[in-house]
């Protein structure tokens, strides 16, 4: 009997770290091991040799500084445009009006849709003769020789071309965090703030958006995380080189070059790295601002 | 008096202003879905020999059949000029036959051709009305790209093999989380987060690598088990906080009539997590199906239909009708569930209250 209830309390014990096993033993072997094999291999060629020549092939690689140019400027242009859209709408929201909810619901339908789908849609809207010269058309603002040629392939009508596509995509879901944060607020602050004589702007700006701040951040820094998916719009709207990114170039290396030659392989590999680089630190950084570093007590 | 009509007039402003700018947003969020759903209904002619585009795909389309020097001159009536367009000129019936279902969508059977061509004897002209298949779109594309049904199929697989490998592996780390302290708990948390957020984009090759020594280099399972990789951090995310929502005193109950605590989870704990449950699937499912940037680079001749898509919008010029039915085959299986789960969606972005 003794022994019985000592056997259950050593499974007691043993319980969370048997349930959490799996997880870690998947993590390790299909997330860890890829991660370090990236760092790792980066620095070796086809046969084994440690060689430096996949990084100086990337630094030298005369896209590589376009790319960065376009993954940091597109990534923070189109955040300060979509964060400011975002904000603005869950004002919106926020009023209450009658019909608010039919309206969230409709400006969270473009979370629904896969990106390759937004591309397609985008890419037969934006042709010169596509759907929405139409549209434009039809409602009168543009004759009909007087057609917009919006993918005219130079760089800075390609960037704000992407820009709205990215916008259009991605505004919902960064409009969705802060509909939260301002459902959350203490709306007695608020109305302390028009009793005190505080018109409509002063109470945004001096109560309503300090308060938001914490939400804000995280809604900045997990869109610029996402920031990364827009490689695949521009590919598919203007194709691989035209407007290079980091990731556009990681893929292209890998998926168009190295089937024919696998050294590209490893090139491809340090591009990895510097993508994965960037991007955790800014998740790091992430971490850090949202508070999950601090410990928990229980539970 | 005059004061409450002035402050009337302001609010009835103030509102018909609100009004218009909720009506504009929300039309340009739903005027390209829109376009979406019609240009896939689009026939070829509609799409490169009209313009403006219709703002209504068409039902029918009106022809006529001329003789000609060389046989027959086919012409299709374009609604937007009201002209009719001369298309083509030949005595091969069959190749009529074949440019008609190609360019408008429309099926001219062999019959009714023969009957045009016998009142063509009698008459130098016969119009005549077809209507349009308005799902062909949809099936060509299946039928120009070979690969893409079977890489629907593949895509189904491999959400459901994600599907079953996070809810078992998730689903036992979420329980553990919300039942139980345990050495490291807050490191894995942070873990967990961590690596959800990483991208994922960076570590395909080498995971291409050792999907390769495993021999599930460009087979769906592998996928899966990349996949996996991030939908078993969301599954530990929303089932430890469903396990939370569900008391403890209730399996304790359980085990004080007599059942086991495997037996109090299997029958009082688990289903009363079953929506949860459901909507953490139906998560795997979407990120599973949507994905394409590992997908290029862990298949190679065996790619999932998201790859099949971006292939064909990479590829296609002129095809946008074609290209929109693609796009919106793999939309809609996402959209669907997107709807079943809107609410888990919504709420693990931030809290929002539907």
């Amino acid at each position: 009997m003794d022994s019985l209830t000592h056997s259950r309390s050593i499974w007691k014990k043993a319980a969370p770290y048997l349930l959490i096993a799996p997880t870690i033993v998947w993590y390790g072997f299909f997330w860890a091991r890829p991660v370090i094999q990236a760092f790792y291999g980066g620095f070796f060629d086809l046969n084994g040799h440690f060689t430096l020549d996949n990084y100086k092939f990337v630094f030298n690689d005369p896209y590589f500084l376009q790319a960065i140019f376009n993954t940091f400027f597109i990534a923070i242009v189109s955040v300060a445009v979509e964060f400011v859209l975002a904000f603005g709408l869950s004002l919106l929201i926020n009023i209450r009006f009658k019909g608010a909810g039919v309206f969230l619901f409709i400006a969270t339908i473009p979370m629904a849709l896969p990106f390759v789908a937004i591309a397609a849609m985008w890419k037969a809207g934006l042709a010169t003769y596509g759907w929405l010269n139409s549209f434009l058309y039809h409602v009168g603002l543009i004759a009909k020789n007087g057609k917009i040629v919006f993918m005219s392939g130079n760089k800075w009508p390609s960037i704000f071309v992407i820009i709205i596509i990215d916008a259009w995509g991605v505004i919902p879901s960064m409009m969705i965090i802060l509909v939260a944060g301002m459902q959350n607020l203490n709306e007695e602050l608020k109305e302390a703030g028009y009793i005190f004589g505080g018109t409509r702007l002063t109470v945004l700006r001096k109560i309503t958006i300090p308060l938001l701040k914490s939400t804000i951040t995280t809604a900045l820094i997990l869109r610029i995380i996402s920031a990364i998916q827009i490689w695949a719009i521009i590919t598919l709207m203007f194709g691989y080189l035209r407007l290079p990114t980091l990731v556009s170039q990681l893929v292209f290396y890998s998926d168009q070059r190295a089937p024919a030659d696998p050294v590209y392989y490893q090139r491809a590999l340090a591009y990895s790295v510097i993508v994965a680089i960037i991007i955790s630190s800014i998740v790091i950084l992430y971490l850090k601002v949202s508070g999950s570093f601090r410990k928990e007590e229980n539970g | 008096m005059k004061k409450e009509l002035q402050r009337n007039l302001v609010r009835t402003a103030r509102t018909t202003t609100l009004y218009i700018l909720v009506a504009g947003v929300a039309m340009v969020i739903l005027f390209p879905i829109y376009f979406l759903v019609t240009m896939s209904l689009m026939s070829d002619f509609e799409m490169y020999n009209e313009w403006p585009l219709p703002m209504l795909p068409s039902f029918s389309m009106s022809f006529k059949l001329q003789n000609s020097q060389k046989g027959y001159l086919l012409s299709i009536y374009n609604k937007v000029d009201n002209t009719y367009l001369d298309m083509l000129d030949t005595n091969d019936t069959g190749y009529i036959i074949n440019f008609v279902k190609r360019k408008t969508n429309c099926t001219l059977t062999r019959e009714k051709l023969n009957e045009i061509i016998e009142e063509l004897k009698n008459n130098s002209k016969v119009e005549f009305k077809l209507r349009k298949n308005f799902l062909l779109n949809y099936t060509l594309f299946f039928r120009l790209k070979k690969d893409a049904w079977p890489a629907f199929l593949r895509s189904i697989y491999t959400a459901v093999v994600t599907i079953l490998i996070s809810l078992s592996i998730g689903g036992m780390g979420g329980y553990a989380f919300s039942r139980y302290f345990f050495k490291g708990k807050n490191f894995l948390k942070l873990g967990v987060l961590f690596v959800r957020m990483f991208p994922a984009v960076a570590t395909a090759i080498p995971a291409a690598i050792i999907l390769g020594n495993m021999g599930l280099y460009d087979k769906p399972i592998g996928l899966a088990f990349i996949y996996s990789i991030g939908s078993i951090g969301l599954t530990i995310w929303i089932t430890a906080s469903i396990f939370l929502s569900i008391p403890v005193e209730l399996e304790e109950a359980a085990q004080i009539f007599g059942t086991s605590k495997a037996g109090a989870f299997w029958h009082v704990t688990l289903p009363l997590a079953l929506p949860g449950l459901a909507a953490c699937a139906m998560y795997a499912f979407i990120g599973s199906w949507n994905e394409y940037a590992q997908a290029i680079i862990l298949t190679q001749f065996n790619p999932t239909f998201p790859v099949v898509v971006f292939e064909y919008v990479l590829g296609a010029t002129g095809m946008a009708h074609l290209a929109t039915a693609g796009g919106m085959t793999l939309a809609i299986p996402a959209v669907i569930f997107y709807l079943f789960i809107r609410r888990y969606i919504l709420r693990m972005w931030g809290g929002v209250r539907v």
